[in-house]
């Protein structure tokens, strides 16, 4: 037999498929197996984060600090306080929330989109996972990513602020953050017919959406019509009920932010879902 | 690197179900399949096809006769088709978990996960067909070193020759020991050598572990020399169906290419069989 040929077939040998397979695969065999699945294409997307580090992880973590350092540290110095706490504690929850919804976004939307377009969905779509598994898979990748970034940023500027006053509430606006932007991205994923739409989205919707948020100033400070556009900023609810949780502070009514914030987190979920197993875009 | 014995047993780490007493069902039965695109192409129209438990079958037409669009249909590539695809008795549409556990495809195009290692590609694969991880990387190990490919186990697959990269392809068809292979020309772009090997590997995998397989390929002496059945499609529909001389003895010509030509020639020309 010459180099590269495939040698005696492997496998269960020949008494093993002798018969018919037994039609009645069990329901509690085929939920395990999904698990197992589930868990490895979760596990191939944390694992694609964490090789990527230099791409993944570092460029929004160096983005955030620097926007610490010059806001909180340079400029602070002049602008020492907003709404009467510490500038560089008035902005860190609106950047914990920047980078969770930007991370989790272009994890999901990126790795999808890049398993379609190099055509290795297929090994995906061929198993036997439902959509909702896989979506959720890809989806962990995009959560993983944005909360390890954040973990990291909240690490870095923690040590320079007063501290968390409720980490429950500052820890649960994170998730439900990361969840919805998670969902988004892998919407996206499925949307976009190349990488450039891919990136208008990221770019021109995401990215204005949050920095607009009311990250860096108290929206009771904008004169109109600033005022009522940020209002209709769906982040800038995000970004209020996360500044409740680390300083207490807050503008709008945080618990009904979170109820919405989660309402969405599960519409947007169920949408992807929607997406994936209709498929359109995924299956001709 | 030693061979690895082809009547070892093994217990099923995928859910594959274990071998039943049930009476035989047939590895793919199609009834009257029909798929229109969303463009309005019809890509198939009222295709039958059945492929007994065991069997090693041919599918045969020229490019974009529909075949793509048949296996894609039974493996969940392709949506919405109108008819019944039943592979071991799964309803493949309406059942899709369970058929497809049953199924391995090796498409006609190479697209590897670039992020994986060849024995990521294999063991990963495995996982998704619920393997248990330890089980999947076993597997992987013993289909690397059934395909030559032990050496190139931490190699991304962009890195390896056309060669290997189709080797691995198959190779990660076979993972959870799928009962219904399916090969959508497997050889395309492949030297003769290895490709005469790959036949005998084929062979083997149908003779010792009675998986049934559905080859498509262009190569005919290659249909001719491994399946018992072969189907001609073309036009999205069965245009003839036979042994090779079943086939050769209805249309006529010394070889299976000449039967061939006649079957796609006739078929063009609206004297479908």
């Amino acid at each position: 037999m010459s180099p590269g040929a495939p040698r005696p077939a492997p496998g269960d040998g020949a008494g093993a498929a002798a018969t018919v397979p037994d039609s009645r695969l069990g329901e509690a065999e085929l939920r395990a197996a999904s698990r197992r699945g589930t868990a490895a294409l979760s596990g191939r997307e944390v694992r694609r984060v964490t090789k990527l580090w230099t791409q993944t992880i570092l460029p929004p973590v160096v983005t955030a600090v620097l926007f610490m350092a010059v806001f909180g540290g340079a400029l602070g110095g002049e602008l020492r306080q907003v709404s009467g706490i510490q500038y560089l504690w008035f902005i860190l929850p609106g950047l914990l929330v920047t980078t969770v919804s930007g991370q989790a976004f272009a994890n999901a939307s990126t790795s999808l989109y890049q398993a379609r377009n190099e055509g290795y969905i297929d090994d995906v779509l061929s198993s036997p996972l439902r959509s909702a598994e896989v979506v959720l898979s890809y989806m962990v990748g995009g959560l993983y990513r944005g909360w390890i970034t954040a973990g990291i940023v909240a690490a870095c500027a923690l040590p320079f602020v007063e501290g968390v006053e409720n980490w429950l509430l500052a820890i649960v606006v994170l998730m439900l953050t990361g969840i919805i932007f998670s969902a988004l991205g892998v919407i996206t994923g499925i949307w976009a017919d190349s990488f450039d739409q891919q990136a208008f989205i990221a770019a021109l919707i995401i990215t204005p959406l949050a920095l607009l948020g009311g990250v860096f100033y108290s929206v009771e400070t904008l004169s109109e019509p600033w005022r009522t556009l940020t209002m209709f900023d769906p982040i800038y609810y995000l970004v209020d009920a996360e500044r409740a949780g680390i300083t207490g502070l807050h503008e709008s009514a945080v618990w009904l932010s979170v109820l919405v914030a989660a309402v969405v987190a599960v519409v947007v979920t169920l949408w992807a879902v929607r997406m994936f197993r209709t498929g359109r875009r995924l299956r001709p | 690197m030693g061979y690895v014995s082809a009547s070892r047993r093994r217990s099923p780490p995928c859910p594959c179900p274990d071998p039943g007493t049930l009476p035989a069902v047939h590895a793919l039965e199609i009834t009257d399949l029909t798929k229109v695109y969303d463009d309005g192409t019809e890509a198939l129209a009222d295709l039958s096809l059945v492929v007994p438990d065991g069997g090693f079958h041919g599918l045969l037409g020229p490019n974009g006769s529909g075949k793509s669009t048949l296996i894609g249909i039974v493996t969940g590539l392709v949506r919405g088709p109108a008819g019944h695809v039943r592979v071991f008795g799964h309803d493949a549409v309406a059942d899709p978990r369970r058929a497809r556990t049953l199924v391995g495809l090796a498409p006609q195009e190479v697209h590897l996960d670039r992020f994986l290692t060849a024995r990521e590609v294999l063991s990963y694969h495995g996982r998704y067909f619920g393997m248990q991880k330890a089980d999947a990387e076993a597997r992987a190990d013993e289909l690397l070193a059934a395909f030559d490919l032990e050496g190139k186990a931490g190699t991304r697959p962009h890195r390896l020759s056309g060669g290997m990269r189709r080797r691995l392809l198959i190779a990660r068809a076979l993972v959870h020991r799928p009962r219904l292979a399916i090969l959508d020309e497997p050889t395309a772009g492949v030297d003769l050598e290895l490709r005469q090997d790959l036949w005998k590997y084929l062979s083997r995998l149908r003779d010792e572990q009675r998986t049934s397989i559905l080859l498509t390929t262009h190569y005919l002496e290659e249909a001719e020399a491994l399946c018992d059945r072969i189907s001609m499609i073309q036009g999205g529909r069965i245009v003839a169906e036979g042994t090779v001389p079943e086939l050769i003895d209805r249309f006529g010509g010394p070889r299976l290419e000449d039967a061939y030509l006649r079957v796609m020639r006739g078929a063009a020309a609206g004297v479908g069989s």
